[in-house]
């Protein structure tokens, strides 16, 4: 009868052969066919059936598996890839029509090239995203936490240019607890949740304490934009703490 | 690439067994592959690599989903996530299995007419 170690030992060599799913694959079954084999090898064990044939077998069938997902996977993110490109171009519609139709919209060619990677950057992280979860309020969250996201970043460029107020630049540093934080969450749901509230934290900081410079109707317009971002970030984390919870039922 | 399951498309015998063993009531990995060999006589083994390939196609198609509920988290290890089956899973279950009836139906008609 084939002893725990041996059991504890072909656990260890499957968790290390999971390692070569693709990481999205791994990250949400990975826990599932470990715990699958584990019972399967005690099963074999406790029947008194050979397990070191069974273990060459499933090491068999998980490796097939293996070279299947990896090559769904890379065939996904070049749709994915594709999918942000076309978006973005769409996008990029926008800007470029209105600047034949308004006059003194005067953009030279590298500012639309800017804008199409901005665009596209921002579709392709909500496509890479997006697919880690399938609520779909964890779906919602990452789409409006990066609609915002880019919203302030564009505000705070544009503001900064036309005002020559170089201090605005600090509203950026909201979106570097986003990224810092979406990091660390490694954008599970509930870390992505504080990380959202942070942000919200941050910038209301920020609108607090940084002197707008303003003229008084100028400034009550800018406390309005400032708590839409907020209440945006903050409907994103609640969104994310949904996500959250509902998986932990 | 994510294969799309309706009702009028043929399901992978692997697809098939796993809707089978979810129409009773929600399982985890392992119940799921326990259920497959016992409705199969044991003619069926399903491994891990193949089940859980199954089930994020399966999942992704929208045939089944993670349920929200434990079935007895007395009895059982929390950490293992639990499948069910959703409407449209049902659904291509139903529409599979009409097809292999009729199937079976003109099958058992030829072969009267044969003897």
């Amino acid at each position: 009868m084939a002893s725990d170690v041996a059991v504890r030992r072909y656990r260890a060599w499957y968790a290390m052969l999971l390692r070569l799913y693709p990481r999205p694959f791994r990250e949400r079954f990975g826990g599932g066919m470990a715990q699958s084999f584990h019972d399967l090898c005690l099963e074999h064990r406790n029947a008194n059936r050979g397990l070191f044939g069974f273990v060459l077998w499933v090491f068999f069938e998980t490796s097939v598996g293996v070279i299947v997902e990896n090559t769904a996977h890379r065939s996904q993110l070049s749709r994915t890839m594709l999918r942000a490109a076309l978006v973005a171009l769409g996008l990029l519609m926008v800007p470029l029509v209105a600047s034949r139709m308004t006059p003194g919209w005067n953009w030279p060619p590298r500012a639309f090239v800017l804008v199409y990677v901005l665009f596209f950057g921002t579709a392709l992280a909500y496509g890479l995203i997006a697919r880690k979860m399938g609520a779909w309020t964890y779906k919602a969250g990452v789409g409006v936490a990066l609609v915002a996201g880019f919203a302030l970043g564009w505000s705070t460029m544009v503001q900064t240019a036309d005002s020559g107020h170089p201090e605005r630049l600090w509203y950026l540093s909201v979106l570097v607890v986003g990224f810092i934080g979406a990091c660390l969450a490694r954008v599970k749901a509930p870390g992505l949740a504080v990380t959202l509230f942070a942000m919200a934290a941050t910038l209301a900081l920020i609108a607090v304490i940084l002197p707008s410079g303003a003229p008084p109707d100028m400034a009550g317009r800018m406390a309005i934009g400032h708590g839409v971002f907020v209440v945006l970030f903050l409907a994103s984390g609640l969104m994310f703490r949904h996500a959250s919870l509902a998986r932990l039922k | 690439m994510v294969k799309k399951y309706t009702a009028r498309a043929p399901l992978t015998p692997a697809v098939l067994h796993i809707l089978l063993a979810l129409s009773t009531g929600e399982r985890h990995g392992y119940g799921i592959m326990k259920q497959v060999e016992a409705d199969s006589q044991g003619k069926v083994k399903m491994g891990p690599g193949t089940l859980y390939g199954s089930i994020g196609r399966m999942m992704e198609a929208g045939l089944i989903r993670e349920s929200d509920k434990r079935v007895d988290p007395e009895m059982d290890d929390e950490r293992r996530i639990y499948y069910k089956l959703t409407g449209a899973g049902q659904a291509a279950l139903e529409a599979e299995l009409g097809r292999y009836r009729d199937v079976v139906a003109v099958a058992e008609g030829r072969l009267a007419y044969g003897q």
